[in-house]
């Protein structure tokens, strides 16, 4: 018989049984048929029921059989104590719920692969080297330390990258892309979305092996300058902006004011190459030429040989083992490099590297995700202490229940039977729990998602989808809660011995010290003590950060950007915009100052620059900046230590002719002052800066410190530019009350001076910080929803478990009662109880609290993780917890009355 | 005790053997060893079926139901060749122990 027929048995009860009865009732009539008395007959073939029975089970999976029984047996005792049950099922809800959110964010943006076909068959290529390659003026993506002393960078210059896709044959396809940064992107002539465009080789599509919802992919002559500009939209973007209809191929949308025709529209579920950044914009590499306008320079940016921007994915061809594609493709990429003398003659050439492609680019920064490996850490231990409870909850009915395992066991059932009963009756309560908890799950990943994406723009999502991977993690979740929450009942119940519990008193004995109970509450404050310390120590920390002194006032100060060279100017027609918006800007009522910066503090960036300072050697290794001899560039407009309320110190600011080109004259700040000149005045000292043809350049003043690219003291000595705008405009502004009420006011005096460019971002300086922490806001929130969850399940569990004590302790606390205590010594009696259960919780929970705070420790400011106050506050929480959780059991055991106690039983 | 072991194990031997002879139904079975063994045997229903579905189930027997002659559905049974090979095996098995206890107790005597 096959596993099918015997599987098919065991569900199903009818077909079965008719057969075995056929077949005995053929054998009673044959007895009878050979001349036995009906009775004889019955007496020989003896309990027909039974035998069936015993027949049958030989054709059914037997564990299974028994195990059906025990899942009925089980979903009886839940109408029993359905009050219980729904207790025990919202519990593991929330607990299986915040893991299965967390693991599905952690899946989206650290473990699933790519949305396109055999992602593991894809390889990202880079290059090492031993220094930066001489010649280059740009890597886009990255360029960093690489094992061996030697140093990697990402991308590829474009006509390297063009031959090595032409010319080599040991991987199936070679695919190039590249984010450059946001365009303006605009439909209908509706005010433009700042969208960063995908520039990608025409083979992209079928090389990662993905078709187009809609339309079709590029074609090879799409991918070549001087080309009808063509793009690609993202689902989303056609199923938002284009509103989803079929017509949209042919319709021409302006990037950058340059019209481009919607050729095809990606699959649904693809954001890209790299995760939590969704691209809805995909053009030609080629395109970037004509989108780019060339202010500053001849060539336009996109085909500049020494501005190394393309990245590199190659899919493996089968068969072909990938240390030999490897060195194949190495070694035309340095026969390449060499023909077209793409580095400095001399310098040493580049060697590819092939990288795990199957998930994409990166792009989560390494702080986002040991935040949320942080954040998988603290569900954890909420799934730990949701268990801890729900194994109290069941192990009271247990005990509860402990004359029926009792009798189960007298009438001969295994221990083994029992614990297996046990066990399984909790996995029927952990299912339901599973499932809700999965709903709460996508509820909860939706909101996590929202935070994550809280001051960044439309581009920072995660594919969040309900996948198999969370299906089978949440299935896996629900398996190891049930044996950690039904192990202790269901031993309990295995090992209730059979006399004490058929003996009439089975309850005063029962009663005994609840050991197990107790350690279990234990465990729960213990991990309630580390959730508030690692909430506390959180909250804290941002709040430090909120606070830190950066420098300048951060009220009443916003940036405005506008961006004129996507609208085409020159440098020279920018420059006159600017001052002519200045002068607008400063006339807004409610705008006391105005003035322009290059980058805007604490937005997230930073320029940083070599500083080699004449007659002192500071050595560039392999091309990365010695951090001895590093500063951060910015550059400042006319009046903007003044704007931002940063004092001069020595010397004088920026003056008119400061801004003219060339003019080689720097402010710099107190630590680049005391770094670079310790005992010198700073002022007049002259170093070089920037490229061979520059001049060099003269300190004219010293501005106090204030907070660039970081709200952390790891600050950097930075040194400001006379700010000549070329492409982007970022205006400051000061003023008189909420900045975030001048927004309109703003825009239209921008409007009155050039209605043809539009504001492209408007960021007070509080929503740029709240972006910078935005990391800290999304720890801090969890870290508290779990802390107020601990709090409340701790109480929860103890005060269920001194209610239960004093339950079973009646008749003793009527016995002293009546020998003359007093109720304010029973209070005081359960609240010792419960002090010293919170005490052991304490003493478990001090160990675990700070090893979370260590792994805290990169996460916190101005703080030690064994901070005395957060310890304290942890400390004093817990205590709150035992004092009120003891006050209803307490309350109620003083008013046990004595002779109602005593006549019990 | 189980009825089984009235047949000191020997049921699972009879009945291969007797289906050796042709396919039977339970009750032929159950007939067939009395009477030959001049009902110094018995053989009970309550062993007798869950043995014969266990060794359905083990492959060692087929399972059928046919006609009688006097046209009743009956549960015929019959050898599978897993079930010859078993029965051969089983077979003399038995008669080397046997033999090895009738030595023992005529030893002993």
């Amino acid at each position: 018989m096959g596993w099918w027929s015997r599987l098919r048995r065991t569900f199903d009860r009818g077909e079965h049984r008719a057969e075995i009865d056929e077949e005995l009732q053929f054998h009673l009539d044959m007895e009878m048929a050979s001349g036995r008395a009906p009775r004889e007959a019955h007496l020989r073939l003896g309990n027909s029921t039974r035998i069936a029975e015993e027949t049958r089970a030989m054709g059914t999976i037997q564990w299974m059989l028994s195990a059906l029984q025990d899942a009925r047996f089980g979903l009886r005792q839940i109408r029993r104590t359905p009050m219980l049950v729904l207790a025990v099922v919202l519990s593991l809800a929330i607990g299986i719920g915040a893991n299965s959110a967390v693991f599905s964010l952690v899946d989206a943006a650290l473990l699933r692969p790519l949305p396109v076909e055999d992602p593991s068959a894809l390889r990202i290529v880079e290059w090492t080297n031993t220094e930066f390659p001489k010649g280059l003026t740009n890597i886009n993506g990255s360029f960093g330390p690489y094992a061996g002393g030697r140093v990697k960078g990402s991308s590829v210059g474009p006509s390297l990258y063009r031959t090595m896709a032409r010319e080599q044959s040991s991987v199936a396809a070679w695919i190039g892309a590249a984010n450059t940064g946001s365009a303006a992107i605009s439909l209908d002539g509706a005010p433009p979305d700042q969208l960063a465009p995908l520039y990608v080789s025409g083979n992209f599509f079928d090389g990662l092996g993905i078709r187009p919802a809609l339309g079709r992919p590029f074609l090879a002559s799409e991918d070549r300058v001087g080309s009808e500009p063509v793009v690609i939209v993202s689902h989303r973007y056609w199923k938002g902006r284009l509103g989803g209809r079929e017509d949209v191929l042919g319709k021409v949308v302006r990037i950058n004011n340059v019209p481009a025709r919607i050729v095809g529209v990606a699959p649904q579920d693809f954001f890209g190459l790299q995760p939590g950044i969704w691209i809805d914009v995909y053009a030609p590499l080629a395109a970037r030429v004509a989108f780019s306008s060339a202010p500053g320079s001849t060539k336009p940016r996109g085909e500049i040989d020494s501005d190394w921007w393309v990245r590199q994915i190659v899919r493996l061809k089968p068969g072909v083992a990938e240390d030999t594609a490897r060195a194949e493709v190495a070694a035309l990429f340095r026969h390449v490099v060499d023909a077209q003398s793409a580095v400095e003659s001399g310098s040493p050439v580049p060697e590819l590297i092939f990288l795990p492609g199957a998930r994409g680019l990166e792009s989560l920064s390494s702080r986002d995700a040991s935040a949320l490996r942080i954040m998988l850490l603290l569900v954890g231990m909420l799934l730990l202490l949701v268990c801890a409870n729900v194994a109290n909850l069941l192990l009271s009915r247990s005990v509860g229940r402990m004359h029926e395992s009792s009798v189960r066991l007298a009438l001969g059932a295994s221990a083994g039977r029992v614990f297996r009963q046990h066990l399984i009756e909790s996995a029927v309560l952990a299912i339901p729990g599973g499932a809700v908890g999965l709903g709460l799950g996508i509820a909860l990943a939706q909101t996590i998602h929202y935070l994550f994406q809280a001051g960044r723009d439309a581009s920072n999502a995660f594919a969040l989808s309900l996948d198999l991977r969370t299906l089978v993690f949440t299935a896996a979740l629900c398996a190891i809660a049930t044996f950690l929450f039904g192990l202790a009942p269901a031993l309990r119940a295995a090992r209730s011995g059979t006399r004490d519990a058929l003996q009439a008193q089975s309850r005063s004995i029962a009663a005994g010290r609840l050991r197990l109970p107790r350690l279990l509450v234990a465990f729960q404050l213990a991990l309630c003590l580390t959730a508030l310390v690692a909430g506390g120590l959180l909250i804290r920390s941002l709040d430090n950060l909120q606070n830190s002194d950066i420098g300048f006032d951060r009220e009443n100060l916003a940036y405005i950007t506008v961006n004129p060279s996507q609208a085409g100017y020159t440098a020279e027609r920018t420059a006159l915009y600017t001052e002519q918006a200045l002068r607008a800007l400063s006339q807004v009522p409610g705008v006391t100052r105005a003035s322009t910066v290059q980058i805007r503090p604490l937005s997230g960036n930073a320029n940083a620059a070599g500083i080699k300072i004449g007659g002192r050697e500071t050595t560039l290794a392999s091309g990365l900046f010695d951090p001895k001899a590093l500063s951060l560039v910015n550059a400042a407009g006319p009046g903007y230590f003044e704007t931002m309320g940063i004092p001069l110190l020595a010397g004088r600011s920026f003056g008119e002719r400061d801004f003219l080109p060339r003019s080689g004259k720097l402010i710099v700040d107190e630590r680049f002052a005391r770094h670079f000149f310790p005992n010198e005045n700073a002022v007049g000292q002259r170093f070089h800066l920037g490229g061979p043809d520059e001049p060099d350049s003269e300190i004219v003043g010293v501005v106090a410190n204030s907070a660039y690219n970081s709200l952390r003291d790891e600050a950097f000595p930075t040194l400001f530019s006379p700010y000549r705008p070329d492409d982007v405009v970022n205006f400051v502004i000061r003023t008189t009350g909420d900045p975030a009420q001048l927004a309109e006011a703003v825009g239209r005096a921008l409007a009155g001076v050039d209605a043809t460019l539009p504001v492209v971002q408007f960021h007070t300086q509080t929503a740029l910080i709240n972006r910078l922490l935005r990391t800290e806001w999304m720890l801090s929130f969890l870290a508290g929803a779990f802390g107020i969850i601990a709090v409340l399940l701790a109480a929860i569990g103890l005060a269920g478990l001194l209610a239960y004590a004093i339950s079973r302790r009646t008749r003793e606390i009527g016995v002293r009662m009546a020998l003359g205590a007093s109720a304010q010594n029973t209070v005081r009696m359960v609240l010792a109880d419960s002090l010293k259960l919170a005490a052991v919780g304490v003493l478990l929970g001090l160990p675990c609290a700070f090893a979370v705070g260590a792994l805290l420790k990169s996460f916190l400011y101005n703080l030690e993780p064994l901070d005395p106050a957060t310890a304290t506050l942890a400390l004093a929480g817990v205590v709150a917890i035992a004092i009120a959780a003891a006050c209803g059991p307490a309350v109620r055991a003083a008013n046990i009355n004595p002779n109602n106690a005593l006549r019990e039983e | 005790m189980s009825k089984a072991d009235k047949l000191h194990g020997a049921l699972e031997l009879l009945v291969l053997k007797i289906l050796r002879r042709g396919p039977n139904h339970g009750f032929a079975l159950a007939a067939f060893i009395e009477q030959n063994s001049d009902d110094i045997l018995q053989v009970e229903a309550g062993s007798l079926y869950p043995a014969l579905h266990r060794m359905t189930e083990e492959g060692l027997l087929k399972a059928e139901w046919q006609r009688t002659e006097a046209g009743r559905r009956a549960r015929v049974y019959s050898l599978t060749t897993k079930g010859k090979k078993k029965l051969a095996a089983e077979e003399s098995k038995w008669h080397a122990v046997a033999s090895a206890v009738v030595k023992v107790l005529q030893t002993a005597e």
